[in-house]
């Protein structure tokens, strides 16, 4: 069985990972994380739960400037994907990633509303954080990934202007760029120019219409979170990074989901269901999908410091808690092993699905609210991130998965537990 | 003098292991520049490196790291699981020292 995973199952699903697309994706957009969970903190300072505190706030003039810091990083989140990604895309494929990223950006401001008209009736131009931030984010992703395709292209071609030796490295590179460039903003204006009078919309509306929006109905439903929480354990259980892959892939659509619940309160309405709030969010994966470590391996950590008998299991126990309380589950993975051993790939697959499903329902039927745009490193520890992203009720919800999670291990993890006491004792006698 | 890079998703866990194989090192009295980085970073983190390892988890870019670090001339292998999950910086250590000959 584990020859024919590794033999015929993992290569396959490594072409897949492999895909220049997905890697310069998921990579990509990891430039656009940190800046997001930045702007949460004021996000989160802006909106104290504090009632006194964040009045005092209000006074003393601070809250616009809270908010203009949380407007020009999380709102802003496409725009840095669109060249984060195309940069990714071209330094994966060996060269200097930088002007196709600053292609990507231009395309992408290019292909999306850009005109509004003021009260005196003049236009005027501007870049609309509606379409930077969430809205934009599947535009900005195709634009990212199709830039960086084509100037790979040229490059391989050798489609560019040459310049001679001894030309400064800073002036061969913006003239390198110039070619595909120059296509790549062509094609993008006739493509504009398209869609703006046949149709009276820009590119960049029109994915959103008929791409994003039903991308961010199929993860935010029932069937989207049984497979994020079956899919993340079954690629780390053939010891594939389950979670940045996943995590790559679906984190686009789920923080425009965070974006969209966001927009909802500012724009003075309540973020309920039925106002079209979204329940499948960033916080949804992070802290409650892949809490403590791929397939909330806490109760695994649990038993092997407290209870286990076998002085291999309490070993890892003692390696694995303390990083456990920061979501890093390696030790736990690779030393139980969790990774390709069959006896414990049943509680593995079937945790995160379980949280999942009691965390869908929490928040579908109201005990726990919708979560806002305030995002928290996937690094903090749970309980703690709980109660930060949702509040008394959101920690408690962690409280219980984490019990949970030690009985759905408990049976499995006991057997290996008593099979190593058993060898240990063998080598002793 | 061994200079040794680890290379993983992000990191973090394997800095873990990093702060391990210095110990041992330590302990061994033997002269060692280790740390870690993310695989992302893996070209500008190459030179005069003596060994370059991968985190298993990663094990799936072994082929496109090899490529890599053959260009620069610096020998490479991925950690084995257990010695990984253990943090067993003693044995990664000596497998570091294996792969670059010294």
């Amino acid at each position: 069985m584990k020859d024919f995973l590794h033999n015929k199952v993992v290569p396959k699903i490594m072409v897949f990972i492999n895909t220049k697309a997905i890697r310069g994706l998921k990579d990509g957009l990891l430039y656009s994380m940190p800046m997001m969970i930045i702007g949460s903190i004021f996000l989160l300072l802006a909106n104290f739960p504090y009632t006194p505190f964040s009045d005092w706030l209000k006074a003393a003039g601070i809250t616009p400037v809270l908010n203009q810091a949380f407007e020009s990083t999380f709102n802003i989140m496409a725009l840095i994907a669109s060249v984060g990604i195309a940069y990714t895309y071209v330094k994966n494929e060996g060269y200097n990633g930088m002007p196709a990223g600053v292609i990507s950006l231009c395309t992408y401001l290019l292909l999306q509303p850009s005109q509004v008209t003021s009260q005196e009736g003049a236009s005027v131009g501007v870049i609309f954080k509606t379409w930077t931030g969430g809205q934009g984010m599947i535009g900005a992703i195709i634009i990212g990934l199709i830039v960086g395709w084509i100037y790979t292209v040229f490059l391989k071609k050798n489609i560019t202007i040459k310049m001679p030796e001894g030309v400064p490295e800073g002036v061969t590179t913006s003239f390198t760029a110039l070619v595909p460039g120059a296509v790549i903003i062509i094609t993008a204006s006739i493509i504009f120019a398209i869609v703006k009078n046949m149709f009276g919309t820009t590119p960049m509306e029109w994915i959103y219409k008929s791409i994003q929006i039903p991308l961010q109905g199929l993860t935010d439903s029932f069937g989207g979170v049984i497979a994020m929480g079956f899919l993340i354990p079954f690629f780390w259980f053939f010891g594939i990074h389950g979670s940045t892959l996943v995590g790559g892939i679906m984190g686009p659509i789920l923080t425009a989901n965070t974006a969209a619940n966001q927009a909802i309160i500012d724009s003075g309405r309540e973020l309920t269901l039925a106002n079209g709030g979204h329940i499948v969010t960033q916080q949804f994966l992070d802290q409650f999908i892949t809490v403590t470590g791929a397939g909330i391996t806490i109760g695994v950590v649990i038993y092997l410091t407290f209870f286990a008998k076998s002085t291999q299991c309490k070993q890892v126990g003692k390696l694995g808690i303390g990083p456990a309380f920061f979501n890093i589950n390696e030790p736990v993975l690779f030393g139980t092993p969790i990774v390709l051993n069959p006896i414990m790939a049943i509680p593995f697959m079937l945790m995160p699905v379980l949280s999942g499903i009691i965390q869908y329902l929490a928040i579908y039927t109201g005990l726990c609210p919708m979560y806002k745009g305030i995002l928290v490193p996937w690094t903090c520890p749970p309980i703690i991130s709980g109660f930060l992203i949702g509040g008394w009720r959101t920690a408690l919800l962690q409280v219980v998965i984490l019990a949970l999670s030690f009985f759905v291990y408990l049976p499995f993890i006991r057997v290996i537990d008593k099979m190593y006491e058993k060898q240990e004792h063998q080598t002793q006698g | 003098m061994i200079k040794v890079r680890l290379f993983c998703n992000q990191g973090m866990s394997t800095s873990l292991l990093v702060s391990k194989m210095r110990q041992a090192a330590a302990e061994e009295g033997l002269e060692a520049d280790i740390m870690a980085f993310p695989v992302n970073d893996l070209d500008e983190n190459l030179g005069g490196v003596d060994c370059a390892l991968l985190g298993p988890q990663v094990g799936y870019l072994k082929d496109k790291v090899s490529k890599t670090c053959e260009s620069h001339q610096v020998p490479m292998d991925v950690i084995p699981m257990i010695d990984y999950g253990m943090c067993n910086g003693k044995k990664v250590l000596e497998f570091a020292r294996k792969i670059a000959g010294k």
